[in-house]
Protein backbone atom coordinates (compact mmCIF):
# COMPACT_ATOMS: atom_id res chain seq x y z
CA UNK A 1 0.00 0.00 0.00
CA UNK A 2 2.90 2.48 1.02
CA UNK A 3 4.70 1.46 -1.66
CA UNK A 4 2.01 2.14 -4.25
CA UNK A 5 1.04 5.33 -3.05
CA UNK A 6 4.89 6.75 -3.31
CA UNK A 7 5.56 4.93 -6.74
CA UNK A 8 2.48 7.22 -7.98
CA UNK A 9 3.39 10.40 -6.57
CA UNK A 10 6.69 9.56 -8.05
CA UNK A 11 5.15 9.14 -11.30
CA UNK A 12 2.80 12.37 -10.88
CA UNK A 13 5.83 13.72 -10.04
CA UNK A 14 7.66 12.57 -13.51
CA UNK A 15 4.78 13.64 -16.00
CA UNK A 16 3.98 16.70 -14.05
CA UNK A 17 6.91 19.03 -16.61
CA UNK A 18 4.85 17.57 -19.83
CA UNK A 19 1.87 18.16 -17.84
CA UNK A 20 2.74 22.02 -16.47
CA UNK A 21 3.64 23.02 -20.48
CA UNK A 22 1.01 21.71 -21.92
CA UNK A 23 -0.89 24.01 -19.52
CA UNK A 24 0.66 26.47 -20.84
CA UNK A 25 -1.46 25.94 -24.17
CA UNK A 26 -4.40 25.70 -22.24
CA UNK A 27 -3.88 29.34 -20.89
CA UNK A 28 -2.85 30.39 -24.13
CA UNK A 29 -5.63 28.96 -26.24
CA UNK A 30 -8.08 30.56 -23.17
CA UNK A 31 -6.68 33.78 -23.58
CA UNK A 32 -6.56 34.00 -27.61
CA UNK A 33 -10.31 33.22 -27.68
CA UNK A 34 -11.56 35.46 -24.82
CA UNK A 35 -10.13 38.22 -26.36
CA UNK A 36 -11.76 37.13 -29.94
CA UNK A 37 -14.74 36.70 -28.19
CA UNK A 38 -14.55 40.68 -26.50
CA UNK A 39 -14.01 41.51 -30.26
CA UNK A 40 -16.37 39.86 -31.93
CA UNK A 41 -18.84 39.86 -28.95
CA UNK A 42 -18.63 43.84 -28.67
CA UNK A 43 -19.86 44.55 -32.42
CA UNK A 44 -22.70 41.98 -31.97
CA UNK A 45 -24.15 43.29 -28.88
CA UNK A 46 -23.60 47.07 -30.63
CA UNK A 47 -25.48 45.59 -33.64
CA UNK A 48 -28.58 43.86 -31.05
CA UNK A 49 -29.01 46.70 -29.22
CA UNK A 50 -29.18 49.20 -32.51
CA UNK A 51 -32.28 50.39 -33.69
CA UNK A 52 -31.72 49.49 -37.32
CA UNK A 53 -33.76 46.39 -37.49
CA UNK A 54 -31.52 44.41 -40.07
CA UNK A 55 -28.37 44.49 -37.87
CA UNK A 56 -30.64 43.82 -34.61
CA UNK A 57 -32.17 40.46 -36.55
CA UNK A 58 -28.63 39.76 -37.82
CA UNK A 59 -27.32 40.11 -34.18
CA UNK A 60 -29.81 38.21 -32.54
CA UNK A 61 -29.45 35.48 -35.32
CA UNK A 62 -25.77 35.03 -34.58
CA UNK A 63 -26.41 34.62 -30.66
CA UNK A 64 -29.52 32.04 -31.42
CA UNK A 65 -27.23 30.13 -33.48
CA UNK A 66 -24.28 29.78 -31.33
CA UNK A 67 -25.85 28.93 -28.58
CA UNK A 68 -28.38 26.54 -29.28
CA UNK A 69 -25.49 24.45 -31.00
CA UNK A 70 -23.20 22.52 -29.17
CA UNK A 71 -19.41 24.09 -28.41
CA UNK A 72 -18.27 20.24 -29.84
CA UNK A 73 -19.88 20.61 -33.33
CA UNK A 74 -18.81 24.18 -34.03
CA UNK A 75 -15.10 22.98 -33.19
CA UNK A 76 -15.70 20.11 -35.37
CA UNK A 77 -16.99 22.98 -38.10
CA UNK A 78 -14.29 25.23 -37.83
CA UNK A 79 -11.70 22.61 -38.04
CA UNK A 80 -13.38 20.24 -41.58
CA UNK A 81 -15.49 23.44 -43.05
CA UNK A 82 -12.52 25.98 -43.04
CA UNK A 83 -10.15 24.19 -45.23
CA UNK A 84 -12.87 23.05 -47.57
CA UNK A 85 -13.48 27.09 -47.66
CA UNK A 86 -9.88 27.58 -48.39
CA UNK A 87 -8.46 28.39 -45.21
CA UNK A 88 -6.13 26.29 -44.06
CA UNK A 89 -5.13 27.15 -40.27
CA UNK A 90 -3.01 24.90 -38.35
CA UNK A 91 -4.88 23.46 -34.94
CA UNK A 92 -4.20 26.07 -32.57
CA UNK A 93 -5.71 29.12 -34.75
CA UNK A 94 -8.79 27.64 -35.67
CA UNK A 95 -8.90 26.04 -31.87
CA UNK A 96 -8.98 29.61 -31.20
CA UNK A 97 -10.84 30.69 -33.73
CA UNK A 98 -13.69 28.14 -33.24
CA UNK A 99 -13.96 28.86 -29.24
CA UNK A 100 -13.43 32.52 -29.61
CA UNK A 101 -16.61 32.32 -32.16
CA UNK A 102 -18.76 30.76 -29.57
CA UNK A 103 -17.50 32.89 -26.64
CA UNK A 104 -18.35 35.58 -28.52
CA UNK A 105 -22.10 35.17 -28.30
CA UNK A 106 -21.86 34.95 -25.23
CA UNK A 107 -19.80 37.42 -24.45
CA UNK A 108 -22.14 40.02 -26.39
CA UNK A 109 -24.89 39.38 -24.43
CA UNK A 110 -23.07 40.38 -21.50
CA UNK A 111 -21.87 43.39 -22.93
CA UNK A 112 -25.84 43.90 -23.87
CA UNK A 113 -26.99 43.64 -20.50
CA UNK A 114 -24.20 45.64 -18.89
CA UNK A 115 -25.10 48.61 -21.32
CA UNK A 116 -29.06 48.25 -20.69
CA UNK A 117 -28.25 48.32 -17.23
CA UNK A 118 -26.95 51.96 -17.49
CA UNK A 119 -29.68 54.78 -16.99
CA UNK A 120 -30.82 55.95 -20.44
CA UNK A 121 -30.87 59.13 -18.94
CA UNK A 122 -26.63 59.06 -19.48
CA UNK A 123 -27.24 58.79 -22.96
CA UNK A 124 -29.88 61.72 -22.64
CA UNK A 125 -27.03 63.91 -21.35
CA UNK A 126 -24.64 63.53 -23.43
CA UNK A 127 -26.99 63.75 -27.04
CA UNK A 128 -28.20 66.82 -25.08
CA UNK A 129 -23.92 67.90 -25.21
CA UNK A 130 -24.17 67.49 -28.94
CA UNK A 131 -22.70 64.40 -29.08
CA UNK A 132 -23.47 62.12 -31.53
CA UNK A 133 -24.70 58.55 -30.44
CA UNK A 134 -21.25 56.31 -31.21
CA UNK A 135 -19.31 59.23 -29.05
CA UNK A 136 -21.46 59.15 -26.57
CA UNK A 137 -21.33 55.43 -26.87
CA UNK A 138 -17.52 55.14 -26.55
CA UNK A 139 -17.00 57.87 -23.96
CA UNK A 140 -20.21 57.77 -21.66
CA UNK A 141 -21.91 54.27 -21.95
CA UNK A 142 -19.50 52.06 -22.48
CA UNK A 143 -16.88 52.91 -19.75
CA UNK A 144 -19.42 52.53 -17.18
CA UNK A 145 -20.04 48.91 -18.33
CA UNK A 146 -16.45 47.70 -17.04
CA UNK A 147 -16.84 47.13 -13.30
CA UNK A 148 -20.48 45.25 -14.35
CA UNK A 149 -18.44 43.20 -16.79
CA UNK A 150 -15.24 42.13 -14.49
CA UNK A 151 -17.55 39.21 -12.44
CA UNK A 152 -19.92 37.95 -15.55
CA UNK A 153 -16.97 37.97 -17.97
CA UNK A 154 -14.20 36.10 -15.31
CA UNK A 155 -17.29 33.92 -15.44
CA UNK A 156 -16.94 33.09 -19.24
CA UNK A 157 -12.38 33.06 -19.04
CA UNK A 158 -13.18 30.22 -16.53
CA UNK A 159 -15.75 28.44 -18.31
CA UNK A 160 -13.70 28.76 -21.34
CA UNK A 161 -10.28 27.70 -19.43
CA UNK A 162 -12.19 24.42 -18.79
CA UNK A 163 -14.31 23.99 -22.74
CA UNK A 164 -10.64 24.17 -24.52
CA UNK A 165 -10.11 20.32 -22.98
CA UNK A 166 -12.75 19.72 -25.98
CA UNK A 167 -9.66 20.68 -28.58
CA UNK A 168 -8.14 17.51 -27.33
CA UNK A 169 -10.53 15.87 -29.82
CA UNK A 170 -9.01 17.72 -32.80
CA UNK A 171 -5.50 17.11 -31.55
CA UNK A 172 -5.10 20.29 -29.78
CA UNK A 173 -1.75 19.98 -28.12
CA UNK A 174 -3.62 21.25 -24.48
CA UNK A 175 -3.80 19.87 -21.33
CA UNK A 176 -6.05 17.45 -21.50
CA UNK A 177 -4.48 16.03 -24.86
CA UNK A 178 -1.12 15.76 -23.15
CA UNK A 179 -2.55 13.90 -20.16
CA UNK A 180 -3.83 10.84 -23.15
CA UNK A 181 -0.42 10.99 -24.57
CA UNK A 182 1.04 10.26 -20.94
CA UNK A 183 -2.01 7.51 -20.64
CA UNK A 184 -1.58 5.83 -23.88
CA UNK A 185 2.40 5.55 -23.33
CA UNK A 186 1.84 4.54 -19.54
CA UNK A 187 -1.50 2.73 -19.45
CA UNK A 188 -1.94 4.34 -15.80
CA UNK A 189 -5.37 6.38 -16.75
CA UNK A 190 -6.62 7.93 -12.84
CA UNK A 191 -3.04 9.46 -12.07
CA UNK A 192 -2.80 11.43 -14.73
CA UNK A 193 -6.29 12.28 -15.23
CA UNK A 194 -6.45 13.04 -11.71
CA UNK A 195 -3.24 15.13 -12.19
CA UNK A 196 -5.03 16.94 -15.35
CA UNK A 197 -7.79 17.59 -12.92
CA UNK A 198 -5.98 19.08 -10.45
CA UNK A 199 -3.78 21.32 -12.13
CA UNK A 200 -7.39 22.91 -14.07
CA UNK A 201 -8.82 23.54 -10.38
CA UNK A 202 -5.75 25.31 -9.64
CA UNK A 203 -5.95 27.76 -12.60
CA UNK A 204 -9.51 28.45 -12.60
CA UNK A 205 -9.19 29.24 -8.35
CA UNK A 206 -6.30 31.12 -8.98
CA UNK A 207 -7.82 33.44 -12.02
CA UNK A 208 -11.38 33.49 -9.36
CA UNK A 209 -9.15 35.16 -7.17
CA UNK A 210 -7.59 37.58 -9.62
CA UNK A 211 -11.05 38.59 -10.46
CA UNK A 212 -11.90 39.07 -7.06
CA UNK A 213 -8.85 41.55 -6.87
CA UNK A 214 -9.91 43.17 -9.95
CA UNK A 215 -13.05 43.67 -8.62
CA UNK A 216 -12.23 45.46 -5.36
CA UNK A 217 -9.59 47.69 -7.11
CA UNK A 218 -12.45 48.52 -9.81
CA UNK A 219 -15.17 49.22 -6.92
CA UNK A 220 -12.71 51.46 -4.93
CA UNK B 1 -40.19 94.07 -38.17
CA UNK B 2 -40.17 91.49 -35.22
CA UNK B 3 -37.07 90.30 -33.34
CA UNK B 4 -36.48 86.48 -34.43
CA UNK B 5 -37.82 84.46 -31.23
CA UNK B 6 -34.71 82.11 -29.87
CA UNK B 7 -37.11 79.10 -29.66
CA UNK B 8 -39.90 79.06 -31.70
CA UNK B 9 -42.33 75.59 -31.77
CA UNK B 10 -45.42 75.85 -34.57
CA UNK B 11 -48.08 73.44 -34.29
CA UNK B 12 -45.63 71.02 -32.50
CA UNK B 13 -47.90 67.71 -31.67
CA UNK B 14 -46.48 64.43 -30.45
CA UNK B 15 -48.06 60.84 -29.44
CA UNK B 16 -46.79 58.17 -27.37
CA UNK B 17 -48.30 55.38 -29.16
CA UNK B 18 -52.52 56.02 -28.83
CA UNK B 19 -51.70 58.54 -26.00
CA UNK B 20 -51.58 62.17 -27.91
CA UNK B 21 -49.08 63.87 -25.27
CA UNK B 22 -48.51 67.31 -27.28
CA UNK B 23 -51.53 68.91 -28.91
CA UNK B 24 -50.92 71.52 -31.91
CA UNK B 25 -47.80 73.36 -29.21
CA UNK B 26 -47.50 77.12 -30.22
CA UNK B 27 -44.42 78.79 -28.61
CA UNK B 28 -42.32 81.40 -28.96
CA UNK B 29 -39.59 82.49 -26.59
CA UNK B 30 -37.75 85.99 -27.09
CA UNK B 31 -33.91 86.19 -26.58
CA UNK B 32 -33.11 86.31 -23.08
CA UNK B 33 -36.94 85.28 -21.85
CA UNK B 34 -37.61 83.29 -18.82
CA UNK B 35 -40.53 81.17 -20.07
CA UNK B 36 -41.83 78.57 -17.18
CA UNK B 37 -43.57 76.27 -18.12
CA UNK B 38 -46.17 74.82 -15.70
CA UNK B 39 -48.45 72.14 -15.16
CA UNK B 40 -50.24 69.24 -13.56
CA UNK B 41 -48.16 65.20 -13.64
CA UNK B 42 -48.37 63.75 -17.43
CA UNK B 43 -49.39 67.14 -19.13
CA UNK B 44 -46.39 66.79 -21.43
CA UNK B 45 -44.29 69.26 -19.48
CA UNK B 46 -40.92 67.38 -20.16
CA UNK B 47 -41.79 65.95 -23.20
CA UNK B 48 -42.43 69.98 -24.85
CA UNK B 49 -38.60 70.34 -23.07
CA UNK B 50 -37.58 67.51 -24.99
CA UNK B 51 -39.05 68.41 -28.18
CA UNK B 52 -37.14 71.75 -28.29
CA UNK B 53 -34.10 69.61 -28.45
CA UNK B 54 -35.29 66.83 -30.18
CA UNK B 55 -34.41 64.41 -27.30
CA UNK B 56 -38.13 63.66 -28.59
CA UNK B 57 -39.10 63.96 -32.44
CA UNK B 58 -42.20 65.64 -33.16
CA UNK B 59 -44.59 63.69 -34.55
CA UNK B 60 -45.63 67.68 -36.71
CA UNK B 61 -44.82 70.67 -36.56
CA UNK B 62 -41.57 72.74 -36.59
CA UNK B 63 -38.91 73.87 -34.03
CA UNK B 64 -36.51 76.37 -34.85
CA UNK B 65 -33.70 77.46 -32.06
CA UNK B 66 -32.60 81.24 -33.06
CA UNK B 67 -34.26 81.01 -36.25
CA UNK B 68 -33.00 77.88 -37.53
CA UNK B 69 -35.06 74.91 -37.63
CA UNK B 70 -33.82 71.65 -36.21
CA UNK B 71 -32.40 69.86 -38.72
CA UNK B 72 -33.86 66.04 -39.66
CA UNK B 73 -29.88 64.91 -40.80
CA UNK B 74 -27.78 63.51 -37.67
CA UNK B 75 -24.92 66.03 -38.28
CA UNK B 76 -26.60 68.59 -38.19
CA UNK B 77 -28.96 68.01 -35.15
CA UNK B 78 -25.79 67.07 -33.19
CA UNK B 79 -24.78 70.39 -33.92
CA UNK B 80 -28.14 72.26 -32.72
CA UNK B 81 -27.81 70.33 -29.82
CA UNK B 82 -24.58 71.33 -28.58
CA UNK B 83 -26.44 74.65 -28.70
CA UNK B 84 -29.30 74.04 -26.51
CA UNK B 85 -28.34 73.37 -23.12
CA UNK B 86 -30.13 71.18 -20.82
CA UNK B 87 -30.63 70.36 -17.06
CA UNK B 88 -31.78 67.07 -16.25
CA UNK B 89 -34.45 66.26 -13.09
CA UNK B 90 -31.88 63.54 -11.78
CA UNK B 91 -28.54 65.53 -12.61
CA UNK B 92 -27.28 62.74 -14.89
CA UNK B 93 -23.67 63.49 -14.25
CA UNK B 94 -21.48 61.21 -15.91
CA UNK B 95 -20.37 59.31 -12.98
CA UNK B 96 -16.75 57.51 -13.91
CA UNK B 97 -15.43 61.41 -14.81
CA UNK B 98 -14.56 64.35 -12.01
CA UNK B 99 -16.68 67.61 -11.72
CA UNK B 100 -14.03 69.26 -13.60
CA UNK B 101 -13.95 66.25 -16.35
CA UNK B 102 -18.02 66.05 -16.29
CA UNK B 103 -17.69 69.95 -17.66
CA UNK B 104 -14.91 69.83 -20.09
CA UNK B 105 -16.16 66.94 -21.75
CA UNK B 106 -18.10 68.67 -24.19
CA UNK B 107 -16.14 71.34 -24.88
CA UNK B 108 -13.45 68.73 -25.61
CA UNK B 109 -15.11 65.85 -27.67
CA UNK B 110 -17.53 68.32 -29.16
CA UNK B 111 -15.89 71.49 -30.09
CA UNK B 112 -12.47 69.99 -29.95
CA UNK B 113 -11.08 72.54 -27.36
CA UNK B 114 -7.84 72.15 -26.66
CA UNK B 115 -7.76 70.65 -23.49
CA UNK B 116 -6.06 73.43 -21.20
CA UNK B 117 -8.86 76.12 -22.60
CA UNK B 118 -11.58 74.04 -21.34
CA UNK B 119 -9.79 73.23 -18.34
CA UNK B 120 -10.07 77.28 -17.40
CA UNK B 121 -13.49 77.16 -18.92
CA UNK B 122 -14.47 74.22 -16.88
CA UNK B 123 -13.34 75.72 -13.85
CA UNK B 124 -13.95 79.14 -14.34
CA UNK B 125 -18.18 77.53 -14.80
CA UNK B 126 -17.16 75.77 -11.51
CA UNK B 127 -16.27 78.89 -9.61
CA UNK B 128 -19.64 80.71 -11.30
CA UNK B 129 -21.61 78.21 -9.60
CA UNK B 130 -19.84 78.03 -6.39
CA UNK B 131 -17.92 74.41 -6.35
CA UNK B 132 -14.25 75.53 -7.53
CA UNK B 133 -13.62 73.44 -4.53
CA UNK B 134 -14.78 70.57 -5.58
CA UNK B 135 -13.44 69.83 -8.91
CA UNK B 136 -11.73 66.93 -8.30
CA UNK B 137 -14.70 65.18 -6.51
CA UNK B 138 -16.74 62.57 -8.27
CA UNK B 139 -20.53 62.98 -8.61
CA UNK B 140 -20.96 60.24 -5.62
CA UNK B 141 -18.87 62.46 -3.04
CA UNK B 142 -20.92 65.60 -4.10
CA UNK B 143 -24.69 66.15 -2.56
CA UNK B 144 -27.99 66.57 -4.74
CA UNK B 145 -27.31 70.81 -5.03
CA UNK B 146 -23.72 70.45 -5.92
CA UNK B 147 -24.29 67.77 -8.49
CA UNK B 148 -27.41 69.67 -10.21
CA UNK B 149 -25.11 73.05 -10.03
CA UNK B 150 -22.02 70.57 -11.87
CA UNK B 151 -24.58 69.59 -14.21
CA UNK B 152 -26.02 73.53 -14.78
CA UNK B 153 -21.98 74.11 -15.29
CA UNK B 154 -21.66 71.43 -18.02
CA UNK B 155 -24.51 72.41 -20.08
CA UNK B 156 -23.21 76.04 -19.77
CA UNK B 157 -19.76 74.91 -20.90
CA UNK B 158 -21.72 74.44 -24.52
CA UNK B 159 -21.66 78.09 -24.45
CA UNK B 160 -25.61 77.72 -25.19
CA UNK B 161 -28.21 80.26 -26.65
CA UNK B 162 -30.34 78.59 -24.76
CA UNK B 163 -30.81 76.54 -21.29
CA UNK B 164 -33.74 74.12 -20.80
CA UNK B 165 -34.32 73.29 -17.28
CA UNK B 166 -36.60 69.83 -16.65
CA UNK B 167 -37.73 70.19 -13.14
CA UNK B 168 -34.33 70.82 -11.94
CA UNK B 169 -35.04 70.92 -8.05
CA UNK B 170 -37.42 68.54 -7.60
CA UNK B 171 -35.29 65.76 -6.68
CA UNK B 172 -33.26 67.74 -3.92
CA UNK B 173 -33.43 67.71 0.07
CA UNK B 174 -35.28 71.19 0.67
CA UNK B 175 -32.12 72.80 2.49
CA UNK B 176 -30.47 72.26 -1.03
CA UNK B 177 -33.14 73.68 -3.52
CA UNK B 178 -32.67 77.32 -2.74
CA UNK B 179 -28.71 76.93 -3.81
CA UNK B 180 -29.56 75.60 -7.46
CA UNK B 181 -32.16 78.45 -7.49
CA UNK B 182 -29.97 81.26 -7.15
CA UNK B 183 -27.77 79.99 -9.80
CA UNK B 184 -30.83 79.64 -11.86
CA UNK B 185 -31.50 83.42 -10.67
CA UNK B 186 -28.04 84.73 -11.20
CA UNK B 187 -28.02 83.05 -14.94
CA UNK B 188 -31.37 84.91 -15.81
CA UNK B 189 -29.79 87.92 -14.87
CA UNK B 190 -26.85 87.53 -17.21
CA UNK B 191 -29.77 87.72 -20.24
CA UNK B 192 -29.79 83.70 -20.39
CA UNK B 193 -33.05 82.05 -22.68
CA UNK B 194 -34.45 80.31 -20.27
CA UNK B 195 -37.79 77.63 -20.72
CA UNK B 196 -37.91 76.36 -17.25
CA UNK B 197 -40.25 73.51 -16.57
CA UNK B 198 -41.24 73.90 -12.26
CA UNK B 199 -43.28 73.28 -9.31
CA UNK B 200 -41.49 75.93 -7.63
CA UNK B 201 -44.26 78.63 -7.87
CA UNK B 202 -42.13 81.41 -6.09
CA UNK B 203 -39.66 81.10 -8.21
CA UNK B 204 -41.33 81.21 -11.49
CA UNK B 205 -43.00 83.87 -10.36
CA UNK B 206 -40.19 85.99 -9.17
CA UNK B 207 -37.86 85.36 -12.06
CA UNK B 208 -39.94 84.17 -15.17
CA UNK B 209 -41.03 86.71 -17.46
CA UNK B 210 -43.94 84.81 -18.38
CA UNK B 211 -45.43 81.80 -17.39
CA UNK B 212 -46.89 79.13 -19.73
CA UNK B 213 -49.63 76.41 -18.37
CA UNK B 214 -49.22 73.13 -19.95
CA UNK B 215 -52.57 70.85 -19.24
CA UNK B 216 -53.52 67.51 -20.95
CA UNK B 217 -51.08 68.84 -23.68
CA UNK B 218 -52.33 72.27 -24.73
CA UNK B 219 -51.29 75.45 -23.61
CA UNK B 220 -54.40 76.60 -21.69
CA UNK B 221 -53.00 80.49 -20.61
CA UNK B 222 -50.19 82.08 -20.72
CA UNK B 223 -49.08 85.16 -19.81
CA UNK B 224 -47.18 87.56 -17.40
CA UNK B 225 -46.51 85.77 -13.64
CA UNK B 226 -48.08 88.11 -11.56
CA UNK B 227 -51.42 88.27 -13.71
CA UNK B 228 -51.32 84.77 -14.34
CA UNK B 229 -50.83 83.80 -10.76
CA UNK B 230 -53.11 86.10 -9.50
CA UNK B 231 -55.79 86.53 -11.41
CA UNK B 232 -56.02 82.64 -13.51
CA UNK B 233 -58.54 82.77 -16.66
CA UNK B 234 -58.27 79.36 -17.12
CA UNK B 235 -60.10 76.51 -14.84
CA UNK B 236 -57.30 74.04 -15.41
CA UNK B 237 -54.74 76.86 -14.03
CA UNK B 238 -57.60 77.60 -11.03
CA UNK B 239 -57.39 73.72 -10.28
CA UNK B 240 -53.70 73.23 -11.03
CA UNK B 241 -53.27 76.42 -8.63
CA UNK B 242 -55.46 75.38 -5.91
CA UNK B 243 -53.84 72.07 -5.85
CA UNK B 244 -50.11 73.34 -5.18
CA UNK B 245 -50.62 76.50 -3.91
CA UNK B 246 -51.09 76.38 0.37
CA UNK B 247 -54.65 77.85 0.97
CA UNK B 248 -55.60 81.97 0.68
CA UNK B 249 -57.80 83.39 3.21
N1 LIG C 1 -41.14 57.64 -23.99
C1 LIG C 1 -42.43 57.55 -23.65
N2 LIG C 1 -43.17 56.49 -24.02
C2 LIG C 1 -44.48 56.41 -23.70
N3 LIG C 1 -45.15 57.31 -23.00
C3 LIG C 1 -44.47 58.41 -22.58
C4 LIG C 1 -43.09 58.58 -22.89
N4 LIG C 1 -42.67 59.75 -22.34
C5 LIG C 1 -43.76 60.28 -21.74
N5 LIG C 1 -44.84 59.50 -21.88
C6 LIG C 1 -46.20 59.77 -21.39
O1 LIG C 1 -46.56 61.04 -21.86
C7 LIG C 1 -47.30 61.77 -20.88
C8 LIG C 1 -46.63 63.11 -20.65
O2 LIG C 1 -45.36 62.86 -20.07
P1 LIG C 1 -44.40 64.04 -19.61
O3 LIG C 1 -43.24 63.38 -18.99
O4 LIG C 1 -44.16 64.95 -20.75
O5 LIG C 1 -45.28 64.77 -18.53
P2 LIG C 1 -44.85 65.87 -17.47
O6 LIG C 1 -45.78 66.97 -17.62
O7 LIG C 1 -43.41 66.17 -17.60
O8 LIG C 1 -45.14 65.13 -16.11
P3 LIG C 1 -44.34 65.21 -14.71
O9 LIG C 1 -44.76 66.47 -14.04
O10 LIG C 1 -44.82 64.00 -13.97
O11 LIG C 1 -42.88 65.15 -15.02
C9 LIG C 1 -47.36 60.88 -19.66
O12 LIG C 1 -48.61 60.24 -19.65
C10 LIG C 1 -46.25 59.88 -19.88
O13 LIG C 1 -46.58 58.65 -19.29
MG1 LIG D 1 -41.72 65.76 -16.40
Amino acid sequence: MKQSIISTALFIQDILPALLRASGVTVKLTLYSIILGIVIGTGIALMRISRNKVLSGLGTAYVTVLRGTPLMVQILIVYFALPQLGLRLDKFSSAVVALGINASAYIAEIIRAAIESIDPGQMEAARSLGMSYGLAMRRIIIPQTYRRLLPPLGNEFIAMLKDTSLIAFIGGEELTRAGQHIISATFRPWPVYITVAAIYLCMTALFSLFVQLGERKLLQ
Amino acid sequence: MREIPMVELRGVCKSFGNLQVLKDINLRVAKGEVVSIIGPSGSGKSTLLRCVNYLERPDSGTVSIAGNPVPEDENALNKARAKVGMVFQHFNLFPHMTALENVMEGPVQVKKMPKHEAKELALSLLSKVGLADKADAYPRRLSGGQKQRVAIARALAMQPDVMLFDEATSALDPELIGEVLQVMRDLAAEGMTMLVVTHEIGFAREVSDRIVVLADGQIVEEGRPEKLLSAPKHQRTREFLAKILPARA
